[in-house]
């Protein structure tokens, strides 16, 4: 073999070592090329769902904390209306509480306002015995209408007489002091207490017991048709 | 002769193959530069999207708080016009309303 031959095939080989490195490294360049476009994007992608999904959280928790906190003062502003609507009430009823006042102090009204509750809970009743309870105050006006309300029920039921014990030895209440219907000290601002003679079944009918019925049952009512109703009042 | 001619070749591919085993390391070493730059970029665009994200929150945030207050305030004078509507009305009505209970009260039925 000859020398240039030889030298000829070494170069040969030299150009083709460096020619299949290029090309390697040409594949090289070009898988990072394509890896640094893949992991950019995957790393990019997966931040940013997790910051959106942080952000949108948060952006969740101020809706939800704006939410619970109008819900607060939205009900906070129910409550304060409702309650000048029950002071609005209270203060209609504490005035008719002290108009039950002026009430039993009209000496002619209450006679026969008492005689008709008497009448009114014995009827009620339908006992052949009763057991009648009044303010100390009133003892004697009740006795003396005991036997009237008696006669006039039996003429109204069509039933005998009944007996009608009055209790002397415990009383209602007394009469608010000083017209304070708003104190804590039991009153009683009139009427009467009747039950049968077992005690199952009492029945109450004072003036304050009937302001309360009323009261619950007539004041949404009156309340809105209070200037026209006012002449067309049917008793309970 | 022979074998000093053979020794020269033999030099020369060595020096071949070293060659070619730095240009594949070079591209390899750069593929790992290139990829950590991938990292890098990737965390400076996905600071600026937080940032962007903040930014945007921070305006919500804000409009909510003065909507907040728009609405607290509206709902304040909601409750307040309420109430003195119903204490106007509680007034005009009131002294109709307590005869009437009177009148209940004081009418009995039998």
């Amino acid at each position: 073999m000859k020398d240039a031959d030889v030298s000829r095939q070494i170069q040969q080989m030299i150009r083709f070592i460096r020619q299949e490195a290029e090309e390697k490294a040409n594949e090289i360049s070009v898988a990072a090329e394509e890896e640094f476009n893949i992991e950019k994007l995957q790393l990019l992608e997966a931040e940013k769902r997790k910051i959106r999904q942080e952000y949108e959280r948060k952006a969740k928790q101020i809706d939800v904390r704006r939410k619970i906190e109008y819900s607060t003062q939205l009900n906070a502003a129910r409550i304060k209306v409702l309650q000048a609507q029950d002071d609005a009430m209270g203060s209609m009823k504490d005035a008719a509480k002290k108009g039950l006042l002026r009430v039993s102090n009209d000496k002619k009204v209450y006679k026969k306002l008492l005689k008709d509750m008497i009448v009114q809970g014995l009827l009620r009743l339908r006992e052949p015995s009763v057991l009648l309870r009044c303010r100390e105050s009133d003892r004697k006006l009740v006795e003396s209408l005991i036997e009237e309300a008696k006669k006039e029920y039996s003429e109204k039921a069509s039933m005998q007489s009944p007996k009608i014990s009055l209790d002397d030895r415990v009383y209602l209440p007394p009469p608010p002091k000083n017209g304070a219907v708003d104190s804590h000290e039991p009153y009683c601002s009139g009427g009467v207490v009747l039950a049968s003679e077992d005690g199952k079944i009492v029945l109450e009918n004072t003036l304050d017991a009937r302001l309360d019925v009323i009261f619950r049952q007539k004041l949404p009512e009156a309340c809105k048709e209070a200037p026209v109703r006012l002449n067309n009042i049917t008793a309970i | 002769m022979a074998s000093n001619r053979g020794q020269g070749g033999i030099q020369q591919l060595l020096a071949a193959e070293q060659e070619a085993q730095r240009i594949v390391n070079a591209a390899k070493n750069e593929k790992l530069a290139r990829l950590k730059q991938a990292k890098e970029e990737a965390e400076k665009e996905i600071a600026e999207y937080r940032a962007q994200l903040e930014a945007e929150f921070q305006k919500k945030v804000s409009d909510s708080t003065g909507d907040s207050g728009a609405n607290v305030k509206r709902l304040e004078q909601e409750t307040e016009e309420k109430i003195h509507h119903l204490k106007t009305e509680a007034a005009r009505i009131s002294d109709d309303v307590v005869a009437m209970l009177l009148k209940y009260v004081t009418s009995v039925k039998n």
